[in-house]
């Protein structure tokens, strides 16, 4: 339709562009032309080099070779500074928010107005900040800090930051990740705005309905090469999935659990878990579950509906104040998250970066931290066994890494979620809590996160997870615990029939509920 | 309509007392009811214009410095080694050249120990050496200096100099105008400054200050040689105040300037906290130091209590931490 052909001219050329790391080769002669006033797609596993490629662009790494034309003239940053002057903005994927700085503050953090001699306008700040914000029809108090804002919100700062730079390359990495569909709906009106006025946006999402509805060509990275690069129009997710992961997604979703042995307490499998009336404040009340071996139990839920709260109370992260919580038909009292891990429970948290993964360490000290007590002997680490162990943790799991030794931040995000469930599996839990699997984690790592899912449950071990995902929820749960306000409003048993996102959603939000054609996997309840 | 007006204001009031900021000023209020009641002595002219006019100004100026240097993120513990040299080399050229004008000196002072702090900074950002660990070595390098230079206290700084320390202007103590001035610039850069907003920002996050283009390294480094050029200041003063200068002057000075920086709520995480504060940090410790040898407190218990209350002091603080 409004196509940025043919007329347009190539605001950006790269071409041969090269990145090494220790260990792996990020980009590997890549060439991309981006042209004035497109909206261009970049599409690839976690992995891929999409993050790489965009902060070479943005400054914050140099490109071992190829080169970068911008508006024809070479350039090379040094600096995010120097893109920042050249009319390149990044929104970048992490937040680049100081979190106890004001909005204002934030928008124009490094480009204050200033008076003289770095005399601080303030007002002015805050002036060009509230016309910003109403440019894009967003009500927010410039005043605030951003530690006291909604996740969204901050995503709001990060796209006005951006945008407070006359921008004429704006790079978006995973936008949508925090928004709820009426906001991305938002983001949209403002990505065409921008178009409109010449801007070029390169949109980078693992959510490819995002992609096919806002962008005009389509780039598709994979291990660090470029696949291809397509107009939207004609192109179609077939076409697109194998170039991303070089293989077609079916079988995406593993089998379920046999149902027969699982229905009824007696007779059928054992119960390894069973929660009665547990209760917190007004934000939890009378949740009552079994868990039996050997299932999948998934808990769905908006956000605040108490999901996450239960999965804490059960780990005793948080204090319940009321209920009973009985471990293979005993009574225990889970006290803090180290009586749930001796009582054998494993938790895979929604926050890798900060609660999982220890950056700056190795994959084998990753892999073995939460069961150190295993190596030693007369109080020395048993090293060889640790490595042996890790070794075969990365072989069972597929785990991609140059080696046992390589720091676990270098690794993509699908590979550090497997780095942290085989931390779990070598303790060998009888209870997973699986938080948000598979958030931020690319279509075939994903696949692999749920076979791995599935063969532990095969075993006779447990797993809750919790996830925002409701293809993820239907594709994987055995049961499926919904919850809206604190309390369990319904569970739906899937052997009987796979559950719908229509059937979840309306008891999670409380009436009946239908979702408008189209509107893909990112339906509802997203955080 | 005035009722609520009244008790939102008291609302953010307690609010205000109970954040760090507000809270360490609660705290030195305590202390000074405490003293009073504690000795007689306390509330004595002689007595209130040492603890709150004359002790305070040379902590006071230094602990700015740190508190520079802290917010970014950073630490310096090389200050007290710093004033003792610098007391030491004022000294000396007195002592060599009697004539030299007090202004020359002063000038010098603060040169060297902008100097100083330039040395702290490029250890920091050119060989990228942990604060802790690079400020811990100049320290010693510096005490080492000093003990090389004058293994003993110097005295003989002349009347003319002194002026810094004891003259008036216009009535008002010239300490208390140029230590008042000094703390209103460094406010000023601080708050209203696209510096002092960096510096926050460094010590915030990092990171994010660098992706956001904020010359992180640059920023680092100014800190430091800001910290530097209020130790010579402090030196300045003190070396007027002491009549002289010596090995010993700034000893203990790395502590008590960290200290009256965290007691004021200066995150030692860096990027939180500001100067009154670290003001009243000053006053606290000078008031807790009077009080102590007002009441005839043993010197080495004297030191082992300051722990006691730093501990104290720094865990009201220390909550959030995991």
């Amino acid at each position: 339709m409004d196509r940025a052909e043919p007329t347009a001219e190539p605001v950006l050329e790269l071409t041969g562009i090269t990145k090494e790391f220790p260990g792996v080769r990020a980009l590997d002669n890549v060439d991309l032309e981006l042209l004035k006033g497109e909206v261009h797609g970049l599409v690839g596993e976690n992995g891929a080099g999409k993050s790489t490629l965009m902060k070479i662009l943005s400054g914050v790494y140099q490109p071992d070779s190829g080169e970068i034309l911008l508006k024809g003239e070479p350039v090379c940053f040094r600096n995010p500074h120097e893109a920042q002057d050249a009319g390149i903005s990044i929104i970048f994927q992490e937040f680049s928010l100081i979190r106890n700085f004001d909005v204002t503050d934030n928008v124009f953090l490094n480009r204050e107005p200033t008076r003289f001699l770095g005399h601080l306008d303030k007002r002015a700040a805050r002036a060009r900040t509230r016309e910003l914000l109403q440019e894009l029809g967003i009500e927010l108090d410039v005043d605030t800090k951003i530690e006291e804002l909604s996740v969204v919100q901050q995503q709001v700062v990060e796209i006005v930051k951006a945008l407070s730079v006359t921008a004429s390359v704006l790079i978006m990495d995973e936008p949508s990740a925090a928004l709820t569909d009426r906001e991305l709906g938002k983001l949209f009106e403002i990505i065409r705005s921008l178009k409109a006025r010449g801007v070029t946006v390169i949109y980078i999402s693992h959510m490819l309905d995002e992609i096919f509805e806002i962008a005009d060509r389509v780039t598709v990275l994979k291990d660090g090469k470029v696949m291809g690069t397509r107009p939207r129009e004609g192109l179609t997710k077939d076409e697109l999935i194998p170039m991303m992961v070089g293989r077609k997604i079916e079988d995406y979703f593993p089998e379920l659990a046999p149902a027969p042995e699982l229905t009824g307490a007696e007779g059928g499998r054992p119960v390894l878990l069973e929660v009665r009336n547990l209760s917190k404040g007004d934000r939890l009340k009378d949740v009552s579950l079994s868990l039996y071996a050997g299932e999948i139990l998934g808990v769905a839920g908006m956000v605040g509906s108490g999901r996450n709260l239960l999965a804490r109370c059960i780990l005793g992260i948080e204090r319940h104040d009321g209920g009973e919580i009985h471990l293979q038909g005993r009574a225990r009292e889970i006290r803090s998250i180290y009586d749930a891990i001796a009582s054998g429970f494993g938790y895979i948290t929604d926050d890798r970066k900060n609660l999982g993964i220890l950056g700056p360490m190795s994959v084998k000290e990753n892999v073995t931290i939460a069961n150190l007590m295993r190596y030693l002997r007369f109080g020395f680490l048993r090293r060889r066994q640790e490595a042996e162990d890790t070794r075969a943790q990365v072989d069972l799991l597929n785990i991609r890494t140059p080696g046992i030794t390589q720091e676990v931040e270098n690794l993509s995000g699908g590979n550090q979620q497997k780095v942290l469930i085989s931390r779990w599996l070598l303790r060998e839990p009888e209870i997973f809590v699986f938080s948000e699997p598979t958030r931020g984690i690319d279509v075939g790592a994903k696949a692999e996160i749920y076979r791995i899912m599935r063969e532990v449950v095969s075993t006779g071990k447990s797993i809750i997870m919790i996830s925002s995902e409701l293809p993820e929820i239907i594709g994987m749960s055995d049961r499926i615990l919904v919850m809206r306000s604190g309390r369990i409003e319904g569970t739906i048993d899937q052997h009987e029939a796979r559950a719908t996102e229509e059937q979840i959603l309306s008891l999670a939000v409380g009436h009946t509920f239908s979702l408008h054609a189209g509107s893909g996997p990112k339906g509802g309840g997203n955080s | 309509m005035k009722a609520p007006s009244r008790t939102l204001g008291l609302k953010t009031l307690g609010k205000r007392l109970s954040s760090p900021e507000g809270l360490v000023w609660v705290i030195l209020g305590l202390l000074v009811v405490f003293a009073m009641i504690a000795s007689p002595l306390f509330l004595s002219a002689r007595n209130l214009r040492n603890v709150f006019l004359v002790q305070p100004i040379g902590l006071g100026l230094a602990s700015l410095g740190q508190a520079f240097v802290v917010i970014s993120g950073g630490i310096d513990l090389s200050v007290g080694a710093v004033m003792s040299l610098l007391t030491s080399l004022a000294a000396g050229i007195y002592k060599a050249n009697p004539g030299v004008p007090p202004v020359l000196i002063a000038l010098m002072l603060v040169a060297l120990g902008a100097g100083a702090g330039a040395v702290n900074g490029l250890i920091v950002v050119k060989l990228r050496i942990p604060p802790f660990m690079g400020t811990l070595a100049t320290m010693s390098l510096f005490q080492g200096a000093v003990l090389f230079y004058a293994p003993r206290t110097i005295g003989g700084i002349p009347r003319s100099y002194r002026f810094i320390s004891d003259g008036t202007v216009a009535g008002v103590p010239f300490s208390i105008i140029l230590f008042v001035a000094i703390i209103a610039v460094c406010y000023y850069l601080l708050r209203k400054n696209r510096l002092g907003r960096h510096i926050y920002a460094v010590g915030s996050d990092p990171y994010v200050s660098q992706i956001s283009g904020i010359p992180v390294q640059r920023v680092r480094f100014l800190a430091y040689l800001i910290c530097g050029m209020l130790v010579g200041v402090a030196s300045m003063y003190m070396a007027a105040r002491m009549g002289g200068g010596g090995p010993k002057v700034g000893v203990g000075y790395e502590l008590d300037t960290i200290t009256a920086v965290v007691i004021g709520g200066v995150s030692l995480a860096g990027g939180a906290g500001n100067l009154l504060g670290t003001f009243a940090g000053v006053l606290i410790i000078g008031v807790f130091y009077n009080l102590m040898n007002l009441l005839d407190v043993n010197a080495y218990m004297q030191i082992i209590l300051k722990g006691a209350v730093l501990i104290i002091a720094v865990s009201f603080y220390a909550r959030k931490r995991v």
